[in-house]
C-alpha cells in the first residue's frame, strides 16, 4: 500500500494547482485576472506546441502565425455559416493540421535555413490570400475589412477562461505523453543526431511530419480560441509576425527544448504584455532588449540556467565531500 | 499585340526594381554565407538606413545619395560593433541563438523608429524624385534607373573586393570552411565582424534607394526581409550571379503580378513563386 500512495505523490501538486485553476472563476475575482489568465493559456498552448517543433523536433518553423490565423479564420467563417463556435474551434485546429500536412509537401523538401525561410513565407502568403478572399458575407465584410465573429458575444469571460484552460492543459498533456513515448524517444534521437537516428531505424521524416501536424493542430486551436474572445478578425493582425515573437519569447526565455520552459516563459511574457501595455510603444522595445539580454546571458533560457547552476553546484559539493570525509 | 504593349512597362520597371532587391538581398546573403546566421534583422536594418537618411535630409538638407559618403562608413562601423558585442557570443553557441538575437535587434530598431519618427509612412523626397524618362510609349522614373545602377556598382565592388583583396579572400575562405581558414592563419573573429560591417554598409545603400523608391514605415522591414529571403532563395545561397537573377525575377514577378492580379498580386505572385521554386529545387535555382 505504501508504494501505491508514493506513486501518486508527484501528482498531488499538479492536481491541487489544476483544481484551484478550474474553480478560480467561480469566486469573485477581478475580470482583469481572468483576462490575464486567458492570454496566458492561449500563449502557453502556442508556445508549448512551438517548443515541440523547435525544441524537440529540430524544426525551426517560423510560421506559427499561419496556423494561429488559419484556426481563427476557419472558426470565424464557420460561425457565419451558423455553426456554433465551440465546434468551429475544433474544426479550426483540424484545418490548421490539414494545412500543415499540405504545406509539408513543399516545406519538408527544404533543409535547415531553407526550411526556416520557406515557412516564414507561408503566413505572408496567407495574409495576402485572405486580403483578397471573401468566402462569406457581402462586399463590406471579409478581405481587408475582416470579419466580426458571430454568436460569441454571449460567451462570458468565465467560459473563455475555461476553454483557454482546457486547450493549454491539452497542449501540456500532449507534450507530456509524446516525450515519454517511443515517438518522443525518436525525436530525442533526431535532435541529438539525425543521421545516426536514421541509421538506427528511426523514420526521421515521419516523426518530424507528425510533430509538425500535431503542433499545427494545437496552434490552430489556440488561434481559434483567441479569436472567439477578440470577436473580430482581420488578415493583417491574424497573420502578423507578432505571433512568432510571442511564442519565440515565451519558449526562449523559459528554455527551449525544456518541457516546462514555455510555462515559465509565458508567465513572463504575459506579465510584460500587461505591465508594459501602459507604455504602448515602449513595450515591444523593452521586450526586444529583454530578448537580446537573455540570449546573451542565458541562451539556454531561465530554466536552462537553473539546471546548469544546479549541476555546477552539485559538482562543487561533490568535490567538497571527500575533503570532509 | 495590345497586351504586349501594355506589358512592356511592367517588364522594364520590374527588371529595374529587381536591382533594388539585389542590393537588399546581397547583405543577407553575405551574412548567411560567412556567419551561417539567418539575419532576420536585415530588412529592418535597411529601413533603419532609410530613416537615418531621412533624418539627415530633414535636419541638414543633405541629399540622401550624397549622405552615403558618410553613411556607408558609419553603418560599417555600427555593423562591426553589433557583431562584436551582440552576435559573436551567440554565433559560437548556436545558429538559433544568433537568429533570436537578430530578431530582438529588429524589434528594438522598429520600436525605436516608431517612437522617434511615429508610425506614419515617410519617404525620401528630393528634387529628382519625380523626374522620369520617356522611352517610346513608357515613362521610366529616374529613381528606378538609379536603383539599377546602384545594384550594378555594389555588385562589381563587392565582387572585386572578395576576389582581389586579402580580407575579401579571407571572407571567402571562412565562408567555405571556417576550421581550415583558421588553420591558414585567418582571424575568423575579425572576418565575421568585417563581413557583418559590409552587410550593414549595404543595408545603408539599400535603405537610401528603397526610401527614394517607396514610402516606408517602421515595420516595412518585415516585408522587405521576406522579399530579400525570396530573392536569395530563388537564386540559391552563396551564388552572387544567382542573387542578381533572383532579384530580377522577383522584381518582374512583382510588377507582372500587380499588372494581372491587382495590388495584392504584387507580393502574392513572387511569394508563391518562392514556395514553388523551393518545392521543385530545394537548394534554389542556382544553389549548389
Amino acid at each position: 500500500m505504501e508504494i501505491k500512495t508514493h506513486r501518486f505523490m508527484p501528482f498531488i501538486l499538479p492536481a491541487v494547482v489544476l483544481v484551484s485553476l478550474v474553480v478560480l472563476p467561480l469566486f469573485n475575482v477581478p475580470q482583469a485576472w481572468l483576462l490575464y489568465m486567458f492570454y496566458f493559456f492561449v500563449f502557453l498552448t502556442a508556445a508549448n506546441m512551438w517548443n515541440l517543433l523547435a525544441g524537440y523536433s529540430g524544426l525551426l518553423a517560423l510560421c506559427p502565425a499561419a496556423f494561429i490565423g488559419l484556426g481563427g479564420y476557419i472558426m470565424t467563417i464557420l460561425t457565419w455559416l451558423e455553426i456554433p463556435y465551440y465546434f468551429g474551434i475544433v474544426v479550426g485546429g483540424l484545418a490548421a493540421a490539414i494545412f500543415a500536412g499540405i504545406i509539408s509537401i513543399s516545406v519538408f523538401r527544404m533543409k535547415g535555413i531553407y526550411f526556416a525561410i520557406g515557412t516564414m513565407v507561408v503566413p505572408a502568403i496567407l495574409r495576402l490570400l485572405f486580403l483578397r478572399w471573401r468566402p462569406v458575407g457581402g462586399d463590406f465584410q471579409g478581405g481587408g475589412a475582416g470579419y466580426m465573429i458571430k454568436g460569441v458575444s454571449s460567451i462570458s469571460p468565465q467560459v473563455s477562461y475555461w476553454i483557454g484552460l482546457a486547450i493549454s492543459l491539452l497542449s501540456i498533456i500532449l507534450v507530456y505523453i509524446i516525450l515519454r513515448s517511443k515517438f518522443g524517444l525518436g525525436l530525442a534521437a533526431i535532435r541529438d543526431n539525425d543521421v545516426s537516428a536514421a541509421s538506427s531505424g528511426v523514420n526521421v521524416f515521419k516523426l518530424k511530419l507528425f510533430s509538425f501536424i500535431i503542433a499545427a493542430f494545437g496552434m490552430g486551436l489556440a488561434g481559434a480560441v483567441f479569436y472567439t474572445y477578440q470577436g473580430y478578425i482581420e488578415p493583417n493582425s491574424a497573420f502578423d509576425i507578432n505571433w512568432l515573437m510571442i511564442v519565440l519569447l515565451a519558449t526562449v526565455m523559459g528554455g527551449i527544448g525544456i518541457e516546462w520552459g514555455p510555462l515559465l516563459g509565458t508567465i513572463i511574457v504575459v506579465f510584460l504584455h500587461f505591465q508594459l501595455a501602459r507604455y504602448a510603444g515602449m513595450s515591444l522595445l523593452i521586450q526586444g532588449f529583454i530578448l537580446v539580454i537573455i540570449m546573451l546571458v542565458a541562451p539556454q533560457g531561465l530554466l536552462g540556467l537553473f539546471r546548469d547552476l544546479r549541476i555546477k553546484a552539485g559538482s562543487w559539493t561533490r568535490k567538497k565531500l571527500p575533503a570532509q570525509g | 499585340m495590345e497586351l504586349l504593349n501594355d506589358l512592356i512597362s511592367p517588364i522594364v520597371l520590374g527588371t529595374l526594381l529587381g536591382g533594388l532587391y539585389v542590393v537588399v538581398a546581397l547583405g543577407l546573403s553575405l551574412v548567411f554565407g560567412v556567419l551561417k546566421v539567418i539575419n532576420v534583422a536585415h530588412g529592418t536594418l535597411v529601413i533603419f538606413g532609410s530613416y537615418v537618411a531621412y533624418a539627415v535630409a530633414s535636419a541638414w538638407g543633405i541629399d540622401p545619395i550624397l549622405w552615403l559618403l558618410i553613411g556607408i562608413p558609419l553603418f560599417f562601423f555600427l555593423g562591426v560593433l553589433i557583431e562584436k558585442y551582440l552576435l559573436a557570443r551567440a554565433v559560437s553557441k548556436s545558429a538559433d541563438a544568433a537568429l533570436i538575437i537578430a530578431f530582438g535587434i529588429a524589434l528594438i530598431i522598429q520600436n525605436a523608429a516608431q517612437i522617434f519618427w511615429s508610425p506614419q509612412s515617410r519617404s525620401l523626397l528630393t528634387d529628382y524624385s519625380f523626374n522620369s524618362f520617356q522611352v517610346g510609349d513608357i515613362y521610366i522614373p529616374l529613381v528606378y534607373i538609379l536603383n539599377f545602377f546602384a545594384a550594378l556598382i555594389v555588385m562589381l565592388v563587392v565582387r572585386q573586393f572578395l576576389k582581389k583583396t586579402y580580407m575579401g579572400q579571407a571572407i571567402t575562405a571562412a565562408s567555405q570552411n571556417k576550421g581550415t581558414a583558421e588553420l591558414m592563419g585567418i582571424n575568423s573573429k575579425q572576418v565575421y565582424q568585417i563581413a557583418f560591417g559590409i552587410a550593414m554598409a549595404m543595408a545603408a545603400i539599400a535603405g537610401v534607394f528603397y526610401g527614394l523608391t517607396f514610402p516606408f514605415n517602421p515595420v516595412s522591414g518585415n516585408a522587405l526581409l521576406i522579399i530579400a529571403f525570396g530573392v536569395v532563395i530563388l537564386g540559391g545561397l552563396g551564388s552572387m550571379a544567382g542573387t542578381f537573377i533572383g532579384g530580377i525575377i522577383f522584381g518582374l514577378s512583382q510588377t507582372l503580378g500587380g499588372y494581372f492580379f491587382g495590388p495584392t498580386g504584387q507580393l502574392l505572385v513572387p511569394f508563391l513563386m518562392v514556395l514553388v521554386v523551393l518545392t521543385i529545387r530545394p537548394q534554389g535555382l542556382f544553389g549548389r
